[in-house]
């Protein structure tokens, strides 16, 4: 089906996408960040099918995430070189939160508790109090490299090398961020979990009504797994395998299992799309276990996915795939974004069978 | 198989079903089938209305959600096209047609192999290794005579009217290779489904199942000889047509150890016997029986086990023949576990995003 509610944005980034994300207050407003050092704002023109260069901004280094804030104006980024900044999107004003000792992985901003935590490749999470900008965040050391970061309205959850889940309690994290004393020694995961897939985790996102979130590996496979930790709902998770390919008879056959890079529930019906490594997008019903969509290929793999907020528009962040021992790893002229609007019921699910 | 089972349809009214070109499941009547067809083929994801056909559900995307088709929902691979345009069994092209007739009366013929699989009814006019080793039963060659001439005219009777049969039958080694012509034969016949017969390995037909009797297969010729379908009507057998079922079983007239053929089998006498001269080459001769028998292991022993596996023994070529079977099954077994996958990114340590800011490309600027 070639849709024709689906289109691109006339001036993509110019290198591989690491994250895309809509406003919360604006529904045509979305960011994208890019290794090519920029970030980048849209915005959709109502009515039509063309998404215009708001603006860009630019970092000293690759951008590898970016948020937003409170309210449409205000952005979080995190880069490789080592930092995490707000950025005013009308001014574009820039300004350093805070500071990690390796490269920043992700942001993510929790609007409920007026909190930013960014995880780092140097093991550790940063939670900055954004309604005071200049106090000092609380460092939480993890076990873990991390590598995807996702909120739900009381929970975030750390994804991290060895397969390690850590579940932090916002509110508690909120606690510990007002009583100012940076006691950043005893802050403890509210749960720790091993993943339920075998491989290194590639993306997280919470259910928006607070049950549960998803992870995804590099080896074509998403788990669904809820917060609450009883037996009865611990019994409910399950995993699935996805963006896979039969490879033909004369590569030797069998299957190619492509990463799944992007994750990220619909606000509205709970229902979730996952991207990955083959160029497709497919939208999963987490409540009756079934795939509902999957959206003709894109050219190349898909690295980053976004629903808004009101759940009208899906991007789509396109660019070329890293794959194994790949050195020469370029995706100019290869990125791409791309803005579906959704169908009334499209991504509404159909309830268990 | 003279008359219809009841419990399972018989050929025709398989074929006979209205199948839809998209998915070839089949149904009922022609009515099932077209709302299949509108509910999983021509219906629109969008407002969920069911089109008539596939140009209708194209027409309808265009105008109603000004989108595009471009394939036919839950269609087999190859038949997503929209270029054909079908409305219940109307536009199927007339070779894929013949491709579903084909391939329903394949599974018939396999369904009704595993039937008699699970009852340990031989399939007619065939034996062999697929249903449970049974006691070996002797007949003189007269009953064999009388019985493959009963047999001969049941197929013909089924034949006559209409059915299908495939009886592939093995001549002989010992006779002259010569195959009578084969007339009206079964569509299914390359296809057959069957096994080739088990050598050295007469099955008895067990009371009850008329018709059945047991050609044994001679090793070594195994599908050197086509199989060959009795013509419509023909009673007698052509001469030189394989005739040899009882040319191979260890029957020995002389001697007094011949055990005596069960007796149910005299219940065989409504078919026309054929003349002596009908059987191939004249093979009639005791002689020739006898030295058949001989071949077959010594003759004259009662068909146990035992006796079985010594004969096996003797004859040298069934043992490979069962060897090169099973190794045939084992090579599939490892073919289906032999699964391999490919990843496209296989570090379960380092993360692609790790790699990349490795790349000098992402050096961070000096600032």
């Amino acid at each position: 089906m070639a849709p024709s509610t689906q289109f691109e944005v006339s001036q993509p980034p110019s290198d591989a996408i690491s994250a895309v994300i809509f406003a919360p207050d604006n529904t045509n407003r979305l960011l994208v960040s890019s290794w090519d050092r920029n970030v980048y704002l849209y915005e959709i023109a109502e009515g039509t099918e063309d998404a215009t260069l708001i603006n860009k901004f630019e970092h000293r280094a690759p951008v590898l995430d970016v948020c937003f804030g409170a309210n449409g104006n205000e952005a979080y980024t995190a880069s490789l070189d080592c930092s995490v900044k707000r950025i005013d999107l009308s001014t574009g004003e820039q300004t350093v939160l805070s500071t990690h000792e390796k490269p920043v992985r992700c942001v993510v901003y929790s609007p409920q508790h007026s909190m930013l935590i960014s995880a780092s490749w140097d093991h550790t999470l940063h939670v900055h109090n954004t309604s005071a900008p200049a106090s000092t965040p609380i460092t939480i050391s993890l076990p873990g490299k991390p590598h995807a970061l996702a909120a739900s309205p009381s929970k975030v959850v750390v994804a991290m090398t060895a397969r390690l889940v850590h579940i932090y309690d916002l509110p508690t994290l909120a606690t510990a961020l007002s009583s100012a004393d940076s006691a950043s020694a005893n802050i403890t995961p509210w749960q720790q979990r091993e993943s339920s897939l075998k491989f290194l985790t590639r993306a997280v996102a919470c259910m928006p009504n607070d049950a549960g979130y998803a992870t995804s590996s590099i080896e074509g496979r998403v788990a669904v797994e809820w917060f609450e930790d009883t037996a009865e709902s611990q019994a409910r998770k399950y995993a699935f395998k996805c963006h896979r390919q039969t490879a033909p008879e004369e590569e030797g056959g069998g299957d190619v299992v492509y990463p799944v890079n992007a994750l990220t529930f619909h606000p509205v019906y709970g229902t979730f799309a996952s991207g990955g490594g083959d160029g497709t997008v497919a939208l999963w019903d987490a409540e009756a276990k079934r795939r509902m969509r999957q959206y003709q290929k894109f050219p190349d793999s898909v690295a980053a996915l976004a629903f808004s907020n009101n759940g009208k528009y899906l991007a789509i962040g396109v660019c070329r795939g890293f794959e194994t021992d790949m050195e020469d790893f370029n995706s100019e002229g290869r990125t791409k974004v791309f803005i579906r609007e959704l169908g009334e019921t499209e991504a509404k699910g159909k309830g268990p069978k | 198989m003279g008359k219809k089972k009841r419990g399972h349809p018989d050929v025709e009214e398989l074929l006979a079903r209205p199948w839809c070109y998209y998915c070839e499941r089949d149904f009922e009547d022609l009515k099932l089938l077209i709302s299949h067809q509108k509910a999983k083929h021509f219906k629109c994801d969008r407002c969920g209305k069911r089109l008539n056909t596939a140009g209708g559900l194209s027409v309808h995307m265009n105008q109603v959600h000004k989108e595009s088709l471009d394939k036919v929902e839950n269609a087999l691979p190859n038949r997503q096209g929209l270029d054909i345009e079908i409305f219940g069994m109307e536009g199927v092209p007339d070779d894929i047609v013949q491709q579903h007739n084909q391939r329903i009366i394949t599974n018939f013929y396999t369904a009704q192999a595993e039937r008699h699989a699970a009852t340990g009814n031989p399939p007619p006019g065939q034996a062999g290794g697929q249903g449970p080793a049974k006691k070996i039963k002797i007949e003189t060659p007269e009953e064999l005579k009388k019985r493959l001439a009963d047999h001969r005219a049941k197929v013909a009777a089924i034949k006559a009217n209409g059915g299908v049969l495939p009886v592939p039958v093995v001549a002989p080694k010992a006779q002259p290779a010569s195959v009578s012509p084969v007339t009206g034969q079964s569509p299914a016949q390359g296809a057959s489904p069957f096994p080739p017969p088990q050598p050295g390995f007469p099955y008895p037909p067990p009371v009850g199942v008329p018709g059945a009797f047991p050609p044994p297969g001679q090793p070594g010729v195994v599908g050197a000889y086509p199989p060959v379908y009795p013509p419509p009507g023909a009673t007698p057998t052509p001469p030189g047509a394989p005739g040899g079922p009882g040319f191979n079983l260890p029957a020995r007239p002389t001697g007094g150890a011949l055990p005596q053929r069960p007796p149910y089998y005299n219940n065989y006498n409504g078919g026309a016997v054929p003349p002596p001269g009908a059987y191939p080459g004249g093979a009639s001769t005791v002689d020739e029986l006898v030295s058949g028998a001989a071949r077959q292991g010594g003759g004259g022993a009662q068909g146990d086990e035992i006796d079985q596996l010594i004969r096996a023994a003797e004859q040298g070529s069934k043992a490979p023949a069962r060897a090169g079977e099973d190794s045939a099954g084992g090579e599939k077994k490892g073919k289906s576990k032999d699964k391999n996958m490919r990843m496209v990114y296989g570090d379960s340590e380092v993360s692609p995003e790790e790699k990349m800011a490795l790349l000098p490309r992402y050096a961070v600027s000096a600032a």
